[in-house]
C-alpha cells in the first residue's frame, strides 16, 4: 500500500507553478472573517472572481473533462491543486457550489451530449454558481417522497410549482439543480425528474431562513439556508436531465457523492486551530495542552479526526482507482457527522466557555471554535441524517433488505 | 497512492486463509482454548515449514526478511481464528527484541531457532503493577559469580507456558530507563510459568526463584534494554494490530451472516434497524482499526517517522476489538455466548489484547508525547 501520492518531476513543477499563481492571484483579504452582511457579499464576489480565474486555467474543476471546459487533469494534479488551495484555507470551488459539483457529475453520467455541452462549461469555468434543491417541507429524509414541487409538461416547456426548503447558501445563485415530481399519481421512485434551470427565471422567490449555523462560502458546506418558492416557473424541456420520471436513477449519482462516496484528502482545519489555541492559552499558569485532562481530550479528538481523514483517503482512492464500493460512502458521511457532533462537546469541555464566544478579546481561535459549536450540530442533517446514512450502510452491507443494494455510479459511461 | 495489496500479498493472503480453513477452523480454535499451552505442535510445525515464524527475521539469520506490511497480511489471517499460539510473541515481538537488543553473536545464536520454530521466545515486560512503561520494571537481578540471580515475578507474559526462551526486562540502574534485557532459559531451574486463570488468553505468571543466569545472558549492553524494547515495539505493535484487524473482520462477517440467517418475527433480524445499528458500529470500529494500522505499517516500511501512528493504531485497534465483540454479542444474543460457536474466543482475546502491551489510554498519551503537543 501507498498512502501518499508520489509526484514526478513534471508534477512537482506543476505544484510550483500552482503555488506561484495562487500567491499572485489570491487576495490576502479573501481570508478575512466578514464583519457585516455587505462585507460578506463583497467577499463572495472576490471568491467568485477567483473562481473564474481558476476556471479559465482549468483548475476549478480539475478532473472534469476538458472537452466540456474542465481541466482534464489526472487525479495526481487535482490533489496538488487541492493541497495548494488548502494552504490558503480554501477549497475547490472556493465558494459554495454544491449544485455545480453534484449536478455536473450527474449530467456527465445521465445527460445527453447536447446537455453536457450546454450546461457543463459554465460550471467548470466558474461562470455560474449552482444550488441543489432537494428537500421539501414534506420530504426530508424521505427524498423519494418529493411531491410538493411539481413540473407539468406544456408544449415545449415544463411549468414548475412548489417549494423547497433548507437549500442553497448566502449571496444568491445563478442556477438551480433540482428534483421535482412529474407524476403525482405515479409509483414511488418512478415519478421524479431532474432539472437544471436558470435561477433568474420569473416566478422564483428566495427567502432566507434563520438557522443556528453560520458561514456559507467556505467550500462544501453552508450554514446559511433558504426557502425557494416556484410559482408557474416556465423552463424549456431541454432542462430535463435523464428523462421524465427517471429522476431516482439520476439521484443515485448525486447522492453517492453527497454521502461521501467521492472521498476527500485534506487536513482538518478545526483540529489545527484547536491545538494551537490549547498550546497558546494558559489556565492556572499552565498551557491547556499540558494539562492531563485536556491532553486526554485532545488525543481523543485528534484520533477521531485522523480516522475521518483516513476514511476520506480510502474513499478518494476507491473512487479514482475505480474500485468497487459498497458501504464506504455513507460510512464516511456517518462518521463525519457523528464526530462533528461529538466534537462540540469534547471541544467545549477541553476549551471551556471561550469556545462559545466570537468576542475578539475573550473568544478562542478567531471565533472558529464557536463556528464549530454551531455547525457540528447543523451538519448532522444536510445530505441525509446520521440515521439515513446508517440505513444506507445496512442495505449495502446486505442486511437491510432482501437483496443487497449497490453503490451509486459516479463515473461517466458506467450508468 | 495505492491502497490495494500487492500481487504477492494477495497470494500470501490466499495461502494463509486456505491454511486457516483447513488447519484451524472454529472447532479447532475452540478446542484449544482450555489448554495450558497455546502451542499446538502440529500447527506450529506446519507454520514453521511455511516460513511464517521467520517472516520478519533477516535472511542471514534464517528468516525471509519480509516487510512489515507483508507480515501484516499473514497476521490478519491468523487473527481471524483467532489462532492461539506464540506466533506474535515469538515470531514478532521476540524476534524483533533480539534483533534490536542483542549482540551479533546472540542474534546468530537465537534467531535461526526462532525462525525454524525450535525456539519459542517470549518477552517478559510487565509485573504485578501492570505498567507498560519503564518505571514499572522493578525486578532487579543480584550479581553473583560474574552472573546474575533472579528472584521475583513477571506478570501478563504472553504464551510463557509454551516458551523455551524468555527475554526478561530487568532493572539495572536508578534512572527510569535503566533497564536491561536478560535471556533466560524458560526451562532453567527455578523458572515457573503458569497460565493465569479467567477471562484472558494465555497471559501468564512467570516466577523466578533463585534463577541463576550467566553473564553472557545479558542481551546487548546494560541499561540499553528499554531503548531496544521501544524500537522493537514500534515495529511489533502494528502486527498485533493487524491480528486484531483480521479478528474484527471475522467477527464482522460472523455477525453479518447471522443477521441474514437468523429469523425472528418472521424476517431475518438484519431487517431491524436496531440490529443494523450494531453491525454499523462494528464495521466502523473494524475500518478504524484497519486504516490506522495500515497507515502505520506503510510509514514504517517506507522509513517515515511512525511513533505517533503506531501508538494511535494500538489505541484504536484495542478499543475496536473490544467494541466489535460487544456489538457482535448484541447481534447474537444467546448464540454468541455458546462456547462452541466461536465468538467467545474472540471476546476473551479482545479483552486480553486490550491491555496487552499498553491499553488505549496509555497509547493515546504516548501518541500525544510523540506529536510533541
Amino acid at each position: 500500500m501507498d498512502f501518499e501520492v508520489t509526484y514526478t518531476e513534471e508534477q512537482q513543477r506543476f505544484r510550483r507553478d500552482v503555488r506561484a499563481w495562487l500567491e499572485a492571484n489570491v487576495p490576502a483579504s479573501i481570508q478575512r472573517a466578514p464583519v457585516s452582511a455587505e462585507d460578506n457579499y463583497q467577499r463572495y464576489l472576490e471568491l467568485r472572481a477567483l473562481g473564474r480565474k481558476l476556471g479559465a486555467k482549468g483548475w476549478l474543476y480539475a478532473t472534469a473533462p476538458a472537452k466540456y471546459g474542465g481541466g482534464g487533469l489526472d487525479v495526481d494534479h487535482a490533489i496538488i491543486l487541492e493541497e495548494e488551495v488548502d494552504r490558503f484555507d480554501l477549497s475547490l470551488p472556493p465558494y459554495y457550489d454544491s449544485g455545480g459539483r453534484l449536478g455536473s457529475a450527474s449530467i456527465l453520467v445521465w445527460g445527453t451530449e447536447e446537455q453536457r455541452q450546454t450546461f457543463l462549461p459554465a460550471i467548470y469555468k466558474g461562470e455560474v454558481r449552482t444550488w441543489q434543491l432537494l428537500t421539501e417541507p414534506g420530504a426530508g429524509s424521505d427524498l423519494a417522497g418529493v411531491r410538493m414541487t411539481t413540473a407539468v409538461r406544456d408544449g415545449g416547456d415544463y411549468v414548475i410549482n412548489g417549494q423547497k426548503i433548507f437549500v442553497g447558501s448566502d449571496n444568491g445563485t445563478d442556477r438551480i439543480w433540482m428534483i421535482v415530481n412529474t407524476d403525482p399519481k405515479g409509483k414511488r421512485h418512478e415519478n421524479l425528474s431532474w432539472f437544471m434551470i436558470d435561477a433568474t427565471l420569473p416566478g422564483i422567490t428566495v427567502r432566507p431562513m434563520e438557522l443556528m449555523g453560520t458561514g456559507g462560502e467556505g467550500g462544501t458546506d453552508s450554514g446559511v439556508k433558504q426557502t425557494v418558492f416556484f410559482d408557474d416557473v416556465r423552463v424549456p424541456a431541454f432542462a430535463l436531465v435523464g428523462g421524465e420520471n427517471k429522476g431516482w436513477k439520476v439521484a443515485t449519482t448525486h447522492l453517492e457523492l453527497e454521502h461521501g462516496g467521492g472521498g476527500r484528502i485534506g487536513r482538518n482545519r478545526v483540529w489545527d486551530r484547536l491545538l494551537r489555541y490549547c498550546q497558546e492559552t494558559k489556565r492556572d499558569g499552565v498551557p491547556l495542552s499540558q494539562q492531563g485532562d485536556v491532553r486526554d481530550s485532545l488525543a481523543d479528538i485528534y484520533i477521531k479526526a485522523e480516522v475521518q481523514r483516513l476514511f476520506g483517503v480510502r474513499n478518494f482512492w476507491l473512487t479514482y482507482a475505480r474500485k468497487p464500493k459498497s458501504y464506504e460512502g455513507p460510512q464516511l458521511s456517518y462518521y463525519r457527522k457523528t464526530t462533528g457532533l461529538w466534537m462540540t462537546g469534547a471541544i467545549l469541555e477541553a476549551v471551556g466557555p471561550a469556545a462559545l464566544t466570537t468576542d475578539p478579546t475573550w473568544g478562542s481561535a478567531g471565533g472558529f471554535l464557536e463556528t464549530q459549536q454551531r455547525n457540528g450540530i447543523v451538519s448532522v442533517h444536510p445530505g441525509g441524517t446520521t440515521d439515513i446514512q446508517r440505513v444506507q450502510m445496512a442495505r449495502r452491507i446486505g442486511i437491510g433488505r432482501p437483496t443487497r443494494e449497490a453503490a451509486g455510479s459516479v463515473h461517466a459511461g458506467e450508468a | 497512492m495505492d491502497l490495494a495489496l500487492t500481487e504477492s500479498q494477495e497470494m500470501l493472503r490466499t495461502a494463509a486463509r486456505t491454511f486457516m480453513e483447513r488447519e484451524a477452523p472454529v472447532d479447532v480454535v475452540v478446542s484449544l482454548q482450555k489448554a495450558e499451552s497455546s502451542l499446538e505442535p502440529g500447527l506450529w510445525r506446519k507454520a514453521a515449514q511455511l516460513g511464517w515464524l521467520g517472516i520478519l527475521i533477516p535472511t542471514e539469520y534464517g528468516g525471509s526478511g519480509d516487510r512489515l506490511s507483508d507480515a501484516a497480511v499473514l497476521y490478519e489471517e491468523l487473527g481471524r481464528g483467532p489462532l492461539p499460539g506464540p506466533f506474535f510473541s515469538s515470531g514478532v515481538l521476540g524476534a524483533l527484541t533480539v534483533l534490536e537488543g542483542a549482540s551479533e553473536e546472540q542474534r546468530r545464536r537465537l534467531l535461526p531457532g526462532i525462525a525454524s520454530g525450535e525456539r519459542v521466545l517470549t518477552v517478559a515486560i510487565t509485573e504485578p503493577n501492570a505498567s507498560w512503561g519503564p518505571a514499572g520494571i522493578t525486578l532487579t537481578p543480584q550479581g553473583k559469580n560474574g552472573g546474575y540471580t533472579l528472584n521475583g515475578t513477571k506478570l501478563f507474559v504472553s504464551d510463557a507456558t509454551s516458551a523455551t526462551d524468555l527475554v526478561v526486562a530487568v532493572r539495572t540502574g536508578e534512572g527510569t530507563s535503566d533497564v536491561s534485557l536478560l535471556h533466560v532459559d524458560a526451562r532453567a531451574r527455578g523458572v515457573t510459568a503458569r497460565r493465569l486463570p479467567g477471562f484472558l488468553s494465555w497471559q501468564c505468571e512467570v516466577s523466578f526463584d533463585n534463577v541463576e543466569v550467566p553473564r553472557v545472558a545479558l542481551l546487548g549492553d546494560a541499561n540499553r534494554g528499554w531503548a531496544a524494547l521501544t524500537r522493537a515495539l514500534e515495529r511489533a505493535l502494528p502486527l498485533l494490530c493487524a491480528y486484531i484487524v483480521g479478528a474484527c473482520q471475522a467477527v464482522y462477517e460472523k455477525s453479518v451472516l447471522y443477521t441474514q440467517t437468523r429469523v425472528q418475527f418472521g424476517v431475518p433480524i438484519g431487517r431491524f434497524q436496531r440490529v443494523q445499528d450494531h453491525v454499523v458500529r462494528l464495521v466502523n470500529h473494524l475500518d478504524s482499526a484497519r486504516w490506522t494500522t495500515w497507515e502505520a505499517l506503510w510509514k514504517l516500511d517506507t522509513g517515515r517517522p511512525a511513533a505517533a501512528s503506531v501508538h494511535m493504531a494500538k489505541a484504536v485497534a484495542s478499543e475496536a476489538y473490544l467494541e466489535a465483540c460487544n456489538a457482535a454479542h448484541e447481534v447474537h444474543a444467546g448464540m454468541g455466548v455458546l462456547i462452541e460457536y466461536g465468538l467467545a474466543a474472540h471476546t476473551q482475546m479482545s479483552r486480553t489484547l486490550f491491555h496487552f502491551l499498553g491499553d488505549p489510554r496509555w497509547h493515546k498519551r504516548r501518541m500525544a508525547d510523540a506529536l510533541e503537543w
